[in-house]
């Protein structure tokens, strides 16, 4: 009776899990995010990409994979949301190497100034939602949101369930090809017409946000012990532009300083984008979406910076006339770059 | 630690697993430890209060039963009656310091005041322990059932405290008497997969009555009963018509849950609520609604008053009083009282009144087990219940007389002016509780003639499953729960 009763209730548990997990998919708000990461983590697999772009809105319109494919034959793939605390881009990472075998991980670092332990919920649900269930996901919810969120985390219908009155077709139905194209990029048609307001250049530093730093060294740590190329990076924007926020380090000109010497005396390349705008004929009133994004032009113009620095600095192979890479060829004409180029 | 929470379910499971695996001798030390675990999440002081109660009944048994064995039959009766008054007294004492005692305090100050006398009479600042009228009653009924040798004392400590802090009816019944429950502890109870499945089954059913149901219907009720000034005509029969399911539901699933759960491990529970709103009487509605408040009142109240064998005065009297007592015993305010005391009037006018009803059907020939009678019947039964329901619900008695009336007023537009969607659910979720409650509705009706647990076991195995699947997918797609959601208590919680 008890053998029959655990195999019984054992099997109806499994159906549970796949009717659960089924409502999970169903009821998670679609948003780009969702889309470019399924299609970053679990459509396209085994060792796609030769760089992978880490981090939050700044990374998600900053570097275009089309584009680095492009002017360089380099593949990549866009992994950064929108508000990702730093935190969550280390367990993000984890995931991501689980199907790419030691890819160039760059990573931006403008969350390194969130002061508070966790990120905004809303952000860290761009990400962590639509994370498949794993010890990752399992760790990264533990450690990057509060107890009391943990299980609609890790069973977002806890969250989402009240949707049910405003599910549509798309919900049941959803097709995250069509953000294939994209690579995980997306940067805005705005120009923010303004001029940058902060003071970039000054030598003084300040420490890092406890926190931050403490994921800051995890992956640096990550990288010696699975033993990927590291390259750090910040895209340009207003340091300005947090200045009203209580939750944020109040000089990141300072941090940055300080970034550039945990960077060297790690030997990883930090390329703080914001000291170099005179040098790559950054124009911040034309380049710039808003304060804090990059639009599609600006994109454009560290896309190309970025990918001369890849070309010079590491053996990366200009796949650009390899058969077996055509579609990428294909994939660029339907990208948000060439149809700019176009007109 | 509520039945609708994610902390019961972890409880449950890890209480039920352990449950199983001891061996039979010491299950009942692990549910004692379970149950008071389970009080303390509460409020951990409160225990020592259900301890007093535990260990003064139980005296009490021991002392009665010692009595029992004396030659002397009057010294032994009046022996007995002594300890049965302590027992009464200290435990009914410390519900009323605990319950009555501010209602009474500041209502005799406030007699006072209104002759001109002001007195002022200290008052103490405890919150209502959870589920002491429960427990209390539940103990009580121990001592009684061993003056009347209904049942012997129990020896064991341990167990009968058990009986008094068995957690799956510990807060909010059903109230066992101590000859249903005491003797299941000393059962010996196999896992049994058919039994097991359906106790759950009854969970289920229970968490989509509180979560989907009641949960949801609360949101307009207390919408209008929280500012009934600013609601009229139907938007107020409305809020009154859900708060009559609300309740029910709400606490229908708690018994279900307690029942469930305690089926889960081998014990059986009695049954609280039997369709009530198909009763074509209030005397029908209480054997139907909260069966075993209205079996114990019964039984140790209305019966050794004389019930109605000593005349017919004599037995309106006893209604009465039973009723009073039965609203006083929801709570220590004037609105459950005059509730309770509805309750018992309408059975006192129902029984005047019966020689007039029989002459006008006489007279009008009607079919008395026609249908649309019977509808009539269950109809009028269902509105002098909803009538009482507002002094249930509403805050205060100037609440009760606003909501009563406001409720005179006509004013159909509120249905199609979108009106009644601002009352806290919009259009979807008011289509869904009224869904819901046909739903429920139905199942009662079922219910009435059917088991359908037992006939939804005799269906092959898809089909099963598909409604045991089907039936989470509901509380979890349906269910009032999760983040920016602030659980409703269960209504009897308080009581």
């Amino acid at each position: 009776m008890l053998r029959k009763g655990i195999i019984k209730g054992f099997i109806f548990l499994i159906l549970l899990l796949i009717v659960v997990s089924t409502l999970n998919s169903i009821f998670i708000i679609k948003t780009g995010h969702r889309s470019k990461l399924i299609e970053g983590l679990y459509k396209h697999t085994g060792n796609a990409y030769d760089v992978v772009l880490m981090g939050s809105s700044h990374m998600n319109g900053g570097i275009d994979p089309n584009v680095l494919w492009h002017q360089e034959g380099i593949t990549s793939f866009n992994y950064a949301t929108g508000g990702q605390p730093i935190d969550v881009t280390y367990y993000l990472i984890k995931e991501v190497l689980k199907n790419h075998n030691k890819p160039i991980v760059v990573v931006d670092l403008y969350y390194l100034g969130l002061r508070d332990e966790y990120g905004d919920e809303g952000y860290v649900r761009n990400a962590l939602d639509n994370l498949r269930l794993s010890k990752n996901k399992l760790d990264a919810v533990i450690n990057c949101t509060p107890r009391r969120d943990w299980e609609s985390y890790l069973i977002p219908i806890i969250k989402y369930h009240d949707r049910w009155k405003e599910l549509t077709v798309r919900d049941f139905l959803y097709d995250t090809s069509e953000s294939y194209f994209a690579k995980g990029f997306d940067a805005g048609t705005d120009k923010y017409g303004k001029n940058i307001i902060s003071e970039v250049s000054t030598t003084g530093t300040i420490d890092l946000p406890p926190k931050t730093e403490e994921y800051l060294t995890k992956i640096i740590d990550l990288s010696r012990e699975i033993g990927f190329k590291l390259i750090f990076i910040n895209i340009p924007y207003d340091y300005n532009s947090t200045s009203g926020s209580t939750n944020w380090v109040k000089e990141p000109a300072k941090m940055f300083n300080r970034v550039a010497e945990i960077a060297e005396d790690n030997d990883i390349p930090f390329i703080n984008y914001n000291d170099k705008l005179d040098e790559i004929g950054f124009d911040f009133k034309s380049d710039m979406n808003n304060s804090s994004h990059l639009n599609i032009w600006g994109a454009n113009k560290i896309t190309v910076k970025f990918g001369e620095f890849l070309k010079e600095n590491y053996d990366l192979i200009d796949h650009r006339s390899d058969e077996k890479y055509a579609q990428w060829n294909i994939d660029y004409r339907h990208s948000q770059a060439a149809s700019i180029s176009d007109k | 630690m509520s039945f609708n929470s994610i902390e019961f379910l972890l409880f449950f499971i890890i209480v039920t697993f352990v449950y199983y695996a001891l061996s039979h001798k010491v299950r009942w030390v692990w549910l004692l430890i379970s149950s008071y675990y389970f009080y303390m999440c509460w409020n951990p002081k409160y225990a020592i209060l259900m301890a007093i109660s535990t260990i003064v009944t139980y005296l009490s048994g021991l002392l009665i039963d010692k009595a029992n064995k004396l030659s002397d039959g009057k010294k032994s009766l009046q022996l007995k009656k002594l300890w049965v008054f302590l027992s009464f007294t200290i435990n009914l004492s410390i519900l009323f310091m605990f319950k009555y005692f501010n209602f009474f305090s500041s209502s005799i100050e406030r007699i006072f005041n209104y002759f001109n006398n002001p007195i002022y009479l200290p008052s103490f600042d405890y919150l209502l322990p959870i589920g002491i009228s429960f427990y209390t009653f539940q103990a009580l009924s121990y001592t009684i059932d061993v003056f009347r040798r209904d049942i012997k004392a129990e020896k064991n400590l341990g167990k009968y405290a058990l009986f008094v802090s068995f957690f799956p009816q510990l807060v909010a019944g059903p109230i066992e008497k101590s000859k249903n429950l005491l003797h299941q502890f000393d059962e010996k109870h196999t896992f049994n997969y058919e039994r097991v499945k359906n106790g759950l089954l009854l969970i289920c059913w229970g968490l989509i009555q509180k979560m989907v149901i009641a949960d949801r219907l609360a949101i307009l009720v207390n919408t209008v009963y929280n500012n009934p000034s600013d609601y009229r005509g139907f938007e107020i029969a409305l809020a009154t018509v859900f708060f009559a399911f609300q309740i029910y539901c709400d606490f229908s699933a708690y018994s279900d849950i307690a029942r469930g759960a305690a089926e889960v491990m081998g014990f059986r529970l009695s049954l609280n609520f039997k369709s009530p709103y198909f009763s074509k009487s209030i005397k029908e509605f209480w054997r139907r609604w909260h069966i075993t408040l209205g079996a114990w009142f019964m039984d140790y109240l209305y019966i050794p008053l004389g019930g109605n064998r000593r005349g017919r005065l004599r037995y309106y009297f006893n209604i009465l009083v039973v009723f009073l007592v039965s609203g006083l015993w929801h709570g220590a305010t004037f609105n459950f009282i005059i509730w309770g005391a509805l309750h018992g009037i309408y059975q006192v006018i129902g029984d005047l009144l019966k020689p007039i009803r029989g002459a006008i059907i006489k007279i009008f020939k009607i079919d008395t087990h026609h249908f649309s009678y019977k509808l009539y019947q269950v109809l009028v039964t269902f509105a002098l219940v909803n009538f009482a329901w507002i002094f249930f619900r509403a805050g205060s008695f100037t609440s009760a007389l606003i909501i009563i009336q406001n409720i005179f007023y006509f004013n159909p537009e509120v249905f199609f002016d979108g009106s009644i969607y601002k009352l806290g659910l919009a259009s979807k979720d008011l289509i869904l509780s009224i869904l819901s409650i046909g739903i429920l509705i139905g199942v009662n009706m079922l219910q009435l003639t059917r088991n359908l647990r037992s006939e939804l076991s005799r269906l092959n195995i898809v089909v099963r499953w598909s409604v045991y699947l089907t039936a989470i997918a509901i509380i979890l797609i349906f269910g009032m729960y999760g983040p920016g959601y602030d659980p409703e208590q269960f209504i009897y919680f308080q009581f």
